[in-house]
């Protein structure tokens, strides 16, 4: 999103004015020759506040958006009201090369006497179009005197201003929290600039809704001997219980400089004092507003509205339709724009028996707010009902009622029935779109209802944890992981065993033994006395072999004398290796012999063989 | 083995004889096992049948117009321990024409969890999501993405992938010499398996782990403090999705955004998630 926005503030007394003047002209003409470009028209007419002691000024600012007005109002006069002149401001701002101006001119109120100042609704021309503000009201209230809190001794103080003490639960009430600082503190600035840049709230209470706070104009005001510069927070807040309620404020602690007087020692190396610091006293205080006792009363219980949802304030209400030519199932978009001063976030539009005859759908709201507290301005219902008969022959009256906290008493605002021309609904089905594109999914009308339901239940499936929760799916991943290991570590014994010659054979010779003892038992089951003496002389020949790492082929009994003997192989084991060899050598000239003296043979060959294997050579 | 083959000469009619033994057990088994295999799947086919029938007669209720007595008939049958998404869907409907569309947007949810790909779903949802006034929490563009696939989809693409990625490794080790040809796929492999890891894990966490209160109340305020008298810090309306951050005896925290939080009371709202 590209957003360009500028905003130049053109004032009389401007020393700037002959810098700002092309800049000016650009803005008045891109105002003038891009009106179609510019969004809707609109006039309206806020106050900064609500309230002021007598003296004081509030501000009222008239804002044109989208288009430059053809004359610019003012307001009336109006007994013990002085309205002087401020400056008039103009903003451009571009988002995706969408123009939105507006002009803002503003005027200082100032009472001169306590009571209700009304400021009429103002009418100015945009664009051919002749737009009206809301009307609004201004409560001077007599300012107290300084000698009663003596506010005049104190450098620094703050104060609550509660406007009114009775208020309804529900009722928008603006509080102020005003920061004074006396004239000639060090740090006096500085302080009030803390406070321009406080986004909190001010205000402490229970029992209340606190709404929004917003930062008002700073002013001059005088109390006793004294001048003072006042910062002010606003604050808007409504009760949410009945009874009394105290509204306290922040606690704040503060330095203050105090400059010292007498300061001013002449310095020969400094005549003109431009190095010199000035000497402050410092004083540490801890500020905090006196608190003010609010009553909240309830709202009467007596002719309460039928429509009534818990509206209060002071609104009305236009109400639009359209189309109103349809047929029935087809859909009609009523808008219902309840414009005034309210709670606009939790307003909501009552539901309308009326329209039972239509299948109606959640609305859709919009708000416009116009004052700095957003208590002012417009919410938009737009609600989408479907008239189901042809019967029906208008849309009936829109109730609306709410709580006036300035009368007293419950309102209702009612707009009356539009007519509504209902035909029958058409029964040709829709052309069936045999493609669509991607583009003209895009540009498809919005869904004007959700699609209908499924008549088949489907897949049934019971409800389980996810797999990726369940022990048994989990224990399943470990089986590739198993086979990977596997692979890995059969692996490394096949590149163990290629690696070391003798490890091979030794194993080839182990494999080899245990066929062969099998070979040599079935040989003596048979009673093949051949066959297992030329078995049991290969078997000796390959383990010894193994061991003296010398051929099988060359070993013959004579390796006893030659290799085991010298070696240390103990009697016992060479006796028995003797003897076989022996009965090796008789059974080539006494071949025949029977099974049970060939397996009895089986037994020593295999504990010369395991004593052979064991033995370190 | 061969006494549980039945074969044609276990139907002979006569006397048996010393041969016959085998083949005659394994008929006993066999029929055992069709016994036991009629016995194990009734329960589960009356029990289809019969959410079939409540699930029609609950779609008769909604054609009526019932819809609040369509919407009480299809959560009875979700209350049976199963679950199915056109039961989920219908739900939604139900209750969308009954004018609650928190309710409706949690049984779409409930839906989307198990075919995230029905446009019938995906429309309504967004039909539904475009009614919502006030705060309420946009899925961002990656959590649309992550919700094409349910939770065991992207499970079990990624166990898939770690199956073909550790079998290709175990192959490798098999026959060393074709690991320079097939490297790339050994190395692609990896990274697939890292991301689908990574989305099936983003996918749990938004499914158990991430909890959304679904506001089913008119206008619910939302509050500084678990408290009734708290100050009210924004009202949520009918259908906003709000995070869940914490709960305190009958109030949910919950966001709507980096600057509203505040506390819901629980039954203003139903939780989704986790």
């Amino acid at each position: 999103m590209r957003r360009l926005s500028s905003w130049i503030t053109v004032n009389p007394r401007s020393r700037s004015r002959h810098r700002l003047r092309p800049a000016f002209a650009l803005l008045t003409a891109l105002l003038w020759l891009a009106p179609s470009t510019l969004g809707a028209a609109s006039f309206t007419a806020t106050l900064d506040r609500e309230s002021v002691t007598v003296g004081e000024s509030a501000t009222l600012t008239l804002r044109y958006d989208g288009g430059q007005p053809k004359t610019t109002p003012s307001p009336p006069t109006i007994p013990n009201l002085q309205v002087s002149g401020g400056g008039t401001s103009q903003s451009i701002t571009v988002i995706n090369g969408q123009f939105s101006a507006s002009i803002s001119q503003t005027f200082l109120l100032t009472p001169t006497q306590p009571g209700d100042f009304a400021i009429p609704a103002l009418t100015v021309e945009i664009g051919g179009q002749v737009l009206s503000s809301q009307p609004l009201k201004l409560t001077a209230v007599k300012a107290p005197t300084s000698a009663a809190d003596g506010a005049g001794d104190k450098l620094a103080f703050f104060k609550l201003f509660v406007p009114k003490k009775e208020v309804y639960v529900g009722e928008i009430l603006s509080v102020e929290f005003q920061v004074y600082v006396r004239d000639g503190l060090a740090n006096g600035e500085d302080i009030l600039q803390g406070f321009d840049q406080f986004s909190g709230c001010p205000v402490k209470a229970e029992g209340v809704s606190i709404i929004k706070t917003a930062h008002a104009q700073r002013r001059r005001a005088r109390l006793g001997n004294a001048s003072y510069v006042v910062a002010t927070l606003v604050t808007s807040l409504s009760p949410i219980k009945t009874g009394p309620i105290t509204l306290g404020s922040m606690d704040v602690p503060l330095t203050l400089q105090i400059p010292l007087p007498n300061q001013r020692r002449r310095d020969p190396f400094d005549p003109f004092g431009m190095f010199q610091r000035m000497q402050v006293e410092e004083r540490r205080v801890s500020l905090s507003a006196e608190p003010e006792i609010l009553k909240a009363l309830p709202l009467p219980r007596e002719n309460i509205p039928a429509t009534f949802n818990g509206a209060v304030g002071n609104f009305t209400m236009t109400v639009t339709a359209g189309p109103t030519n349809v047929a029935a199932g087809d859909p009609v978009t009523v808008k219902v724009a309840l414009s005034g001063r309210g709670a606009f976030d939790s307003l909501a539009l009552p539901e309308q028996n009326a329209w039972r005859d239509f299948k109606t759908y959640p609305p859709t709201t919009k708000v416009d707010t116009t004052d700095p507290l957003g208590l002012q301005g417009t919410k938009t219902f737009e609600q989408v009902v479907v008239p189901q008969s042809p019967d029906i022959k208008a849309l009936p009256p829109v109730s609306f009622s709410f709580f006036d906290p300035d009368q007293k008493s419950y309102r209702t605002l009612t707009q009356p029935a539009i007519p509504l021309v209902v035909r029958p609904g058409g029964a040709a089905p829709a052309p069936v779109v045999a493609a669509t594109t991607r583009a003209a999914q895009d540009n498809a009308p919005p869904a004007q209802d959700i699609v209908h339901i499924k008549p088949r239940l489907g897949a049934v499936a019971q409800i389980a944890p996810p797999l990726v929760l369940r022990p048994w799916f989990l224990a399943l991943q470990a089986v590739p992981v198993l086979a990977w290991l596997s692979a890995v570590l059969w692996r490394r014994r096949a590149e163990m065993l290629a690696n070391n010659p003798r490890l091979r054979r030794r194993r080839q010779v182990a494999q080899n033994i245990r066929q062969g003892l099998d070979e040599l038992r079935q040989s003596a089951a048979d009673n093949k006395s051949e066959a297992f003496f030329a078995t049991l002389v290969r078997l000796l020949q390959e383990q010894i072999g193994e061991r003296l790492d010398l051929p099988a082929s060359a070993i013959t009994d004579a390796v006893i004398e030659e290799h085991l003997r010298p070696r240390g192989v103990p009697e016992t084991t060479l006796a028995p290796l003797q003897e076989l060899f022996q009965t090796c050598n008789l059974a080539r000239y006494a071949p025949i012999r029977t099974s049970q003296e060939l397996a009895a043979i089986i037994p020593k060959l295999e504990a010369v063989l395991r004593d052979l294997r064991e033995m370190k050579l | 083995m061969r006494g549980n083959v039945t074969t044609g000469r276990s139907f002979r009619l006569g006397p048996a004889k010393a041969s016959d033994r085998a083949p005659g057990r394994g008929r006993r088994v066999a029929t055992a096992v069709v016994l036991f295999t009629i016995l194990w799947l009734t329960p589960w086919c009356s029990r289809a049948a019969l959410s079939t029938a409540a699930f029609e007669l609950a779609n008769k209720l909604y054609e009526e117009g019932k819809f609040a007595e369509a919407a009480a008939a299809y959560e009875k049958l979700g209350q049976s321990g199963q679950t199915a998404a056109a039961l989920s869907f219908n739900l939604g409907n139900a209750h969308f024409k009954s004018g609650q569309i928190g309710r409706a947007i949690a049984a779409y949810r409930q839906a989307e969890r198990l075919t995230p790909r029905d446009p019938d779903l995906r429309a309504n949802l967004q039909f539904a999501r475009n009614q919502i006034q006030g705060p309420t929490l946009a899925p961002s563009r990656w959590h649309r993405w992550l919700g094409r696939l349910t939770l065991n989809e992207w499970t079990l693409l990624a166990a898939g992938a770690l199956w073909l990625w550790l079998l290709l490794l175990a192959f490798l080790q098999w026959r060393p010499a074709l690991k320079p040809a097939l490297r790339f796929y050994v190395l692609g492999l990896a990274i697939l398996v890292v991301i689908l890891a990574a989305c099936a894990g983003a996918a749990l966490r938004q499914a158990r782990f991430t909890r959304t209160a679904i506001v089913t109340a008119r206008d619910a305020v939302v509050r500084f403090g678990p408290l009734a008298e708290s100050p009210a810090a924004f009202t949520a309306h009918d259908g906003a999705e709000l995070r869940v951050l914490d709960q305190k005896d009958d109030w949910l925290q919950v966001s709507a955004g980096p600057r509203r939080t505040g506390w819901l009371r629980r039954d203003q709202a139903v939780v989704a998630g986790g």
